[in-house]
């Protein structure tokens, strides 16, 4: 049996993979080393167009259209150039709308397609090229310290990792934000409120790490701009102290963010990477069934967002709350006793 | 393969957006049971994108149950050699996107409602509406730039009765080619034309240059008949196409099975299909539910015709994008307990983060089967209008058609702890009216039956002989206009073996008469001058019931069911419902 996993490592091999919205061209080859900025791939966003009613605009029979055609297909126009004209008494004519080129010509109608734009895809994370799906997708590996969270905003940034709270119960505020922040990526506890995302954004702070974030501000965190991850999900849930204790070994450290969660077909879990200078991280391992010692974070229930210790596995289903008997486990939450939890709501931790 | 005659054992991988199943069918005796099942995490998404390595999870736990060898040298054992491997091995999948579709057509009650209704059939969503809605000139431009960046799977393009309008069609397929024009070749989305045949041949030739076109049979012939079977299928072998054969780790499974990939909403309406052709009643249709962590698929067959929908929510994944649309009221109406929005919102958010997790404490339970519900609700309201129910109609014209039995299934519902609860969640939902058994898919093998069924009928139909489904229980919703309070049904009840239990429903109860598995009573019914248990206002008689987990029901709670709106009320009333089912 496997269990879900969550990492939140202090030096694994890190992989990610940086993907085009849709096919275009990857500029990087297997091997090179990339920098959190550089472009590592670029498309062309298919071109806007418009459809410039000629013979309508004109005033004359569709095909007579072409009679008064100014340009021809393929030229290249400019905002406001001329596209027909009529003279005479009742004279007209028909401007270009953007900048581009005649695309097609016919039926009295001009078909015009805008200049088109590149989009391109950054590495964020540094490191070196291992794998490359032509057209579409690198991926970069690095070595260093990750931690995968539960939701983000899709927003990303790099930046220097900065904790502002005591603890991890403690919410992040604004007077926790300065002119220091800027160019920071804050690290919070528990959660977080409008105003302080508010003052993150005047002072430029380039992130914000929290453990949960309440539901009602998810409208504004996903105009604010700059990434905003919460490691526990959405709610009032304080940062799992391990997460925590991790991140704020990497105070003052660079760090690539992303915040990304995919869409509900293709979830992806927002993450902090912090390189190192190093070249050896631990293997993450994820197929293999859950094993007394391991540690673990719980989804669900009372004791959510709280990490343990499996203690126990026992060959009986254990009773929830519910009245359900499910597999599980007995996790020791640093409680006095130990806690059933069934295995669809544990996260092996590596 | 083996000869479909030798066929003794067969492995159905069932790989669910959330879990992935095996199942062990074999020939034990003079008949097929189910011998060994196993469940994992399904493996379609990082870290593992392959689905394959899920199904050998499983297989590896289907193993150690039986002590049989089926996985061997990287790959399941097909056919059998001895005593290792199985002689066929059957995947079914759910754990895939949905096609993402425009609908491009005329007038919206017409067309436009029957490319809906052929979308809803299968694994697809509509994106976006391409219309006229009113206005005097056609919006091309609009059209084809929602082409452009939409850049859907498939526009299914419908309108015009055959021989009738030809011109408005054509504009729309002219905007069409030019949105998918303006797309790299091989993001150009496939057209499915099911509008007026009399054009079809210009339609092709038209976007034949620039895509891939399909022309099927038109959705809607004439102003008064619709024909949504070829649309239907088109849409289904797209999905086969691009989303079951293109699905992480399905090279593995499909060289390892050899037999086509089954979409689970196919196998699940070949199961109540089936059910309905040996229950034989030509009066009654049979319904199947089928509620999961990304789709609601209902399955029913009315006089021998089958239909299908699939509603693109479950009970996780795109919850929150259900609330966005229809609100969440919707869902805190069924909640049991005071529940603050702001913490349901955050439940709801975390449980389509978090989809493979479970209802922990009570108040998750109540939010769950409070999804389940709406889920019910509103894919029942996609559903109905496809049904022709014919015969199986009740005289109220709003009232569900009679539908015996229904059967719940998928891991959004069976799972709840106790038999009641599931059994509310079903009748809140789907409201039944007349008398019908509740059966209940407890070990989710239902998928696995259908798909079954597509290789080895006969074995198939000797799963479900030997026990595949349980019985909740006999429920009698009598229909019809009543005070509340009122006497609306009187019934004797005489069990198989002795005893008689005379009793009496009110109008706004829901209430439980013992009857165990497998007993059966005698009823004699009683109902009301305006009240209908099926067989016609103010019509009773003697039925023969089969008792289930839950007892013999009697839902005299009226059609529709009506929540009040006082809160403290509403959540009064509806823990007296969980109290009276035994939830």
């Amino acid at each position: 049996m496997i269990i879900q996993h969550c990492i939140a490592n202090p030096l694994t091999t890190i992989r990610k993979r940086r993907e085009l919205p849709h096919p275009g061209k990857v500029l990087m080859r297997i091997g090179d080393a990339v920098e959190s900025s550089q472009v590592v791939a670029q498309t062309v966003v298919p071109p806007d167009f418009r459809i410039v009613e000629v013979a309508q605009d004109l005033d004359v029979p569709p095909n007579n259209a072409n009679a008064h055609l100014k340009v021809e297909r393929g030229q290249a126009i400019s905002v406001g150039d001329v596209l027909a004209s009529k003279g005479g008494l009742s004279s007209r004519t028909c401007k270009s709308p953007l900048d581009g080129k005649v695309a097609g010509v016919g039926r009295g109608r001009l078909l015009l397609q805008a200049t088109p734009e590149t989009v391109h895809v950054n590495a964020l994370v540094p490191g070196y090229v291992v794998e490359i799906e032509p057209g579409e997708s690198i991926v970069i590996e690095t070595v260093g310290a990750l931690i995968e969270a539960l939701w983000g905003n899709g927003y990303e940034a790099f930046g220097v990792l900065r904790v502002v709270v005591r603890d991890a119960a403690n919410p992040i505020r604004s007077t926790h934000i300065n002119a220091s922040s800027q160019g920071s990526i804050l690290i919070g506890g528990s959660t977080v409120d409008a105003e302080t995302v508010q003052q993150a954004r005047d002072m430029r702070a380039r992130g914000m790490i929290v453990g949960s974030v309440p539901a009602s501000l998810i409208p504004d965190l996903q105009d604010a701009s700059f990434p905003v991850i919460a490691t526990e999900g959405i709610g009032t849930t304080p940062m799992n102290q391990a997460f925590f204790d991790l991140l704020r070994s990497l105070d003052g450290r660079e760090a690539a963010v992303s915040g990304d969660i995919g869409d509900r077909w293709h979830r992806k879990r927002p993450y902090i990477v912090v390189p190192m200078p190093t070249q050896v991280g631990q293997a993450i391992q994820p197929d293999h069934p859950p094993a007394i010692g391991e540690r673990v974070r719980v989804l669900r229930g009372a004791f959510r967002g709280r990490s343990g210790t499996i203690e126990g596995l026992p060959t009986r289903a254990v009773a929830l709350e519910t009245g359900a008997q499910v597999p599980g486990a007995a996790v020791d939450l640093g409680e006095d006793s130990l806690v059933q939890i069934p295995f669809a709501n544990l996260e092996r931790l590596f | 393969m083996a000869e479909a005659r030798n066929i003794e054992s067969i492995l159905v991988a069932d790989c669910g957006t959330v879990v992935t199943k095996l199942l062990l069918l074999e020939r034990v005796g003079g008949s097929y049971q189910f011998v060994a099942q196993a469940e994992t995490l399904t493996t379609g998404k990082p870290p593992w994108n392959d689905l394959s390595n899920g199904v050998v999870q499983g297989v590896q736990e289907l193993e150690a149950i039986t002590g049989r060898t089926l996985y061997s040298r990287g790959h399941i054992v097909v056919p059998r050699h001895g005593q290792e491997g199985v002689d066929a091995l059957v995947v079914v999948l759910s754990a895939v996107e949905p096609l993402k579709v425009v609908l491009a057509g005329l007038v919206k009650e017409m067309s436009l409602e029957s490319g809906r209704r052929a979308v809803g059939g299968t694994y697809a969503t509509v994106e976006a509406t391409l219309t006229r809605e009113g206005n005097l000139t056609a919006p091309q431009e609009t059209w084809a730039r929602t082409v452009r960046n939409m850049a859907p799977d498939a526009v299914l393009l419908v309108g015009g009765v055959d021989g009738g309008a030809r011109r408005p069609v054509l504009e729309l397929a002219e905007a069409v080619a030019l949105g998918s024009s303006m797309l790299e070749e091989e993001r150009r989305p496939t057209v499915i034309y099911a509008g007026n045949a009399a054009i079809r041949s210009q339609v092709t030739k038209l976007l034949g240059d620039i895509t891939r076109v399909v022309a099927v049979d038109n959705v809607r012939p004439t102003t008064d008949t619709e024909h949504l079977g070829p649309a239907q299928s088109a849409l289904e072998e797209l999905h086969v196409e691009e989303r079951l054969r293109a699905a992480p780790g399905i090279g593995n499974l499909s060289a390892w099975s050899r037999l086509p990939l089954v979409p689970v909403s196919t196998a699940f309406s070949r199961v109540v299909d089936f059910l309905w052709h040996r229950e034989g009643n030509a009066d009654r249709g049979v319904l199947g539910v089928d509620v999961g962590a990304a789709t609601t698929t209902l399955a029913a067959t009315f006089e021998g015709r089958s239909y299908t929908t699939v509603y693109e929510h479950g009970v996780a994944n795109g919850l929150i994008e259900w609330v966005e649309r229809h609100g969440m009221d919707r869902i805190m109406r069924w909640v049991p307990d005071e529940v603050e929005p702001e913490e349901l919102q955050a439940l709801l958010y975390n449980m389509e983060l978090q989809p493979s997790a479970i209802p922990q404490t009570p108040r998750e339970l109540w939010v769950e089967l409070a999804i389940v519900r709406e889920m019910l609700r509103t894919a029942l309201g996609t559903a109905r209008p496809t049904w022709d129910v014919g015969s199986a109609a009740m005289q109220a014209a709003r009232a569900m058609p009679r539908t015996d039995p229904i059967l719940i299934s998928g891991g959004g519902i069976v799972l709840s702890p106790r038999p009641g609860q599931t059994l509310l969640a079903a009748l809140d939902g789907l409201q039944p009216a007349g008398i019908t058994t509740l059966l209940l898919d407890s070990s989710r093998a239902a998928p696995a039956i259908g798909a079954v069924a597509g290789i080895k009928p006969l074995a198939a139909a000797s799963a479900l002989d030997s026990g595949a489904f349980v019985s909740l229980g006999t429920v009698i919703s009598p229909v019809g206009p009543a005070r509340p309070g009122e006497v609306v049904m009187r019934m004797s009840i005489s069990y198989e073996g002795g005893g008689e239990l005379n009793v009496e429903a009110h109008n706004g109860e829901i209430e439980v008469w013992p009857l165990l598995d497998e007993q059966r009573a005698t009823l004699e019914i009683r109902p009301g001058r305006r009240i209908d248990i099926g067989m016609g206002p103010g019509q009773g008689g003697r039925v023969e019931v089969l008792g289930g987990l839950v007892g013999l029901v009697v839902d005299a709670r009226g059609r529709p069911l009506r929540l009040p709106r006082d809160a403290e009320r509403r959540r009064r009333m509806i823990n007296r419902w969980i109290w009276d089912v035994g939830g």
